[in-house]
């Protein structure tokens, strides 16, 4: 297929354009257009499509603006509420990062470190209360109970933290 | 723009608006989610200046680009290899337009050609102005709507003399 144009073309698209076609166009112009090839097809072309849009548009059940306008705003406020509440809610989950990993790490170096404070702690408690801790007041004890506290306190931040990006997402 | 400056630009835009999306995707019920989608993020959007001709425009260029989302997306077909017959059957305007020539003509085109033929004739866009809505070169638009041009005048040729032979 060839690509050509035609000279005329142009002031014929303005015509059908503006709905000048045929009757507001000089005798020459519709005596070409009989003619060529290039500018019939694009009478019968664009006449075709804007006679089939008026049909489509009169057709056209559209709906409410009200409500669209509505449906926006309400988009463009939780749009606006996600960035500003982005930078706090990093900031959140940075801190609650760092808790877990301070609380980490210190049950990590105490467990390492044989629980050197606790045992300066226990020269400060009464004896007697060791006794109502079931695992004596041994340092078999001792670990034992921290270790686990450290990973209950592990285990709430852990599901805090989850919580609040399930919330968040 | 105010809730009153948009119903009135709504009310102007919005058929033309969906008759070009129905008929490029040949889904009525695709073209209303797309409409809808269109609005809401030029509403959301910062609109170029210059008016409701730069507005009405920039909105096509966000159904063009939802058009081309929807048809990127996994599952559906690429816009260049959706069936015709296809996407003409489930078009419910059929119904309406059915005895017009334009249907079985349109039925035979590929969606972008019946994209740039739509902004070109129906919507009177320039080929720099289909070339900003559809991102597409303006040299290359020029071609393909010669060559769609040429190739749907033909079959409205055809059309008009299978008509003419029946009547």
């Amino acid at each position: 297929m060839t690509f050509r144009t035609c000279s005329y073309e142009k002031e014929l698209h303005q015509a059908l354009k503006d709905g000048h076609w045929p009757e507001g166009c000089g005798q020459e112009l519709r005596t070409h257009v009989d003619g060529c090839g290039n500018c019939s097809d694009l009478v019968l072309v664009t006449q075709t499509f804007q006679r089939a849009r008026t049909e489509s548009e009169r057709a056209a059940p559209c709906g409410s603006p009200s409500l669209l306008w509505w449906r926006a705003q309400l988009r463009r406020r939780n749009a606006a509420a996600e960035r500003v509440s982005r930078p706090i809610t990093i900031a959140q989950t940075f801190a609650w990062f760092v808790t877990v990993l301070v609380g980490v790490v210190f049950v990590a170096s105490q467990y390492s470190h044989g629980l050197r404070w606790a045992s300066w702690w226990s020269e400060f408690v009464p004896p007697r209360a060791f006794h109502l801790l079931p695992f004596g007041s041994g340092q078999v004890g001792w670990n034992l109970v921290l270790l686990i506290s450290g990973f209950a306190v592990l285990a709430l931040l852990s599901a805090l933290v989850v919580y609040l990006a399930a919330e968040k997402s | 723009m105010d809730s009153d400056a948009f119903a009135g630009f709504y009310q102007r835009s919005a058929p033309g608006l969906r008759a070009y999306l129905v008929r490029v995707s040949g889904n009525a019920a695709l073209a209303d989610d797309l409409m809808q989608e269109s609005y809401l993020r030029f509403l959301c959007a910062t609109r170029p200046e210059g008016g409701e001709v730069n507005y009405r425009r920039y909105l096509y260029r966000i159904a063009t680009n939802l058009l081309r989302d929807h048809w990127r997306r996994p599952g559906a077909a690429c816009i260049e290899d959706v069936p015709e017959q296809f996407l003409a059957a489930r078009d419910r305007l059929s119904s309406i337009d059915s005895q017009a020539m334009l249907e079985p003509a349109l039925a035979r085109m590929r969606p972008r050609e019946r994209q740039l033929l739509w902004l070109a004739h129906a919507e009177g866009y320039s080929h720099r102005e289909i070339s900003e809505i559809t991102g597409l070169s303006a040299a290359g638009i020029r071609l393909l709507l010669f060559r769609a041009r040429r190739k749907i005048a033909r079959l409205l040729r055809q059309q008009i003399a299978a008509d003419r032979g029946r009547a």
